[in-house]
């Protein structure tokens, strides 16, 4: 939260919650965004967005919306927004933070020109809770002259990509790549995809929970993969080129609202009779 | 838009827990009453490169919320999200 205050971006949630329940949670939780009601999801009908999945005799379910957050700018213009498929994950606060100030794929650019291309990888949290999706960032540096290779690529060349080890609880999303220009090849006429200058990648990541390992009371996970590469100017190609990464990162589950059992282990919040209300509200 | 529901899953795991067709984890099957993922596409409202609908709602403290006027000219993200106390 002091990142967005710092950046100077505003964060609202909105839920089928009453205004209480919103009030009880943000005091246990010292949550300072702002927390808006919709207990008759007038907002979240209004967006298309209501859960039609459930069916409106359902309580206390019936209401809530297909999960999913927007970023606008400060126009008010929606400049991205992110639903996933599977409501387990949800987009963690870098990667909204990264939208609302642009800077999915800007490239500081180098102290001094590069002779061969570099990568830097890092992952974008310090903490991967459980179902919260962070970005694997790789940012390579291009010396002037050479290119790198989207997706597609012919036979015989190596698209710049991210991989990560397919390990039991790690979970990979679709490469996040800014668009491509286009080369054509003055012999064949084909057309190749490539990236000109430095260029950032971006793989959505998270973990679902069965892959933590826990020591002296904290729990990890390691993520390890390799990006690829292959640089080429107008004249010839290099070799395809690899680059390890290896991250061990501090790991865990979502505190939650106290529902019943956790009583002294998870905030306070009256949970219990605001579920009670979310039932009985529509009888 | 035909909506369905995701209903691949197994238990797998701890005692009572279960595995989506995604690998992820729960103490509650797929197709749980609370755990409904589509299987396919969904509506995710408001397409990128449209002005965001105007949002007034109350917020934690009982005040009524324009999120335009509110947000003072400044970049916002707006999450909606299950519930808070579920």
């Amino acid at each position: 939260m002091d990142a967005f205050d710092a950046a100077g971006v505003k964060l609202y949630t909105l839920s089928y919650d009453e205004a209480d329940a919103l009030a009880d949670y943000s005091k246990a939780m010292g949550a300072t965004f702002t927390m808006l009601s919709d207990p008759n999801s007038d907002v979240i009908r209004a967006f298309g967005i209501l859960n039609t999945l459930i069916p409106p005799d359902e309580h206390p379910w019936y209401g809530i919306p297909f999960p999913g957050a927007y970023v606008i700018d400060a126009n008010g213009v929606i400049v991205a927004k992110f639903f996933e498929h599977n409501f387990g994950a949800r987009t963690g606060p870098e990667r909204l933070l990264d939208a609302a100030l642009g800077r999915r794929f800007e490239v500081e650019p180098a102290a001094s020109p590069a002779e061969q291309v570099s990568v830097d990888v890092i992952l974008d949290a310090d903490r991967l809770l459980s179902g919260s999706i962070h970005e694997i960032v790789a940012t390579f540096r291009v010396p002037e002259g050479q290119h790198l290779y989207g997706e597609p690529v012919p036979d015989g060349l190596v698209a710049a990509t991210i991989e990560v080890d397919d390990v039991l609880g790690i979970i990979t999303f679709a490469l996040v790549a800014p668009p491509t220009s286009q080369l054509t090849l003055a012999g064949s006429g084909e057309t190749l995809e490539i990236y000109e200058g430095d260029v950032v990648l971006r793989l959505p990541i998270a973990q679902n929970g069965r892959t933590m390992e826990k020591v002296d009371g904290k729990r990890y996970v390691d993520i390890s993969g390799r990006v690829r590469w292959q640089a080429c100017d107008d004249v010839e190609c290099g070799l395809p080129q690899s680059q390890s990464f290896d991250f061990r990162i501090e790991a865990g589950f979502p505190v939650l609202g106290d529902m019943g059992p956790g009583v002294g282990r998870v905030p306070e919040m009256n949970g219990a009779a605001h579920f009670q209300k979310l039932i009985d509200r529509r009888k | 838009m035909d909506i369905r529901v995701d209903t691949r899953g197994r238990e797998s795991g701890p005692p009572g827990y279960f595995e989506d067709a995604d690998n992820f984890l729960m103490p509650l099957a797929p197709n749980t009453k609370s755990r409904r993922i589509p299987d396919g596409d969904f509506p995710t409202g408001p397409e990128v490169g449209t002005r965001l609908p105007e949002v007034v709602a109350v917020d934690q403290h009982g005040h009524s919320v324009d999120l335009h006027a509110d947000r003072g000219g400044q970049p916002a993200v707006l999450v909606f999200s299950r519930s808070a106390v579920w």
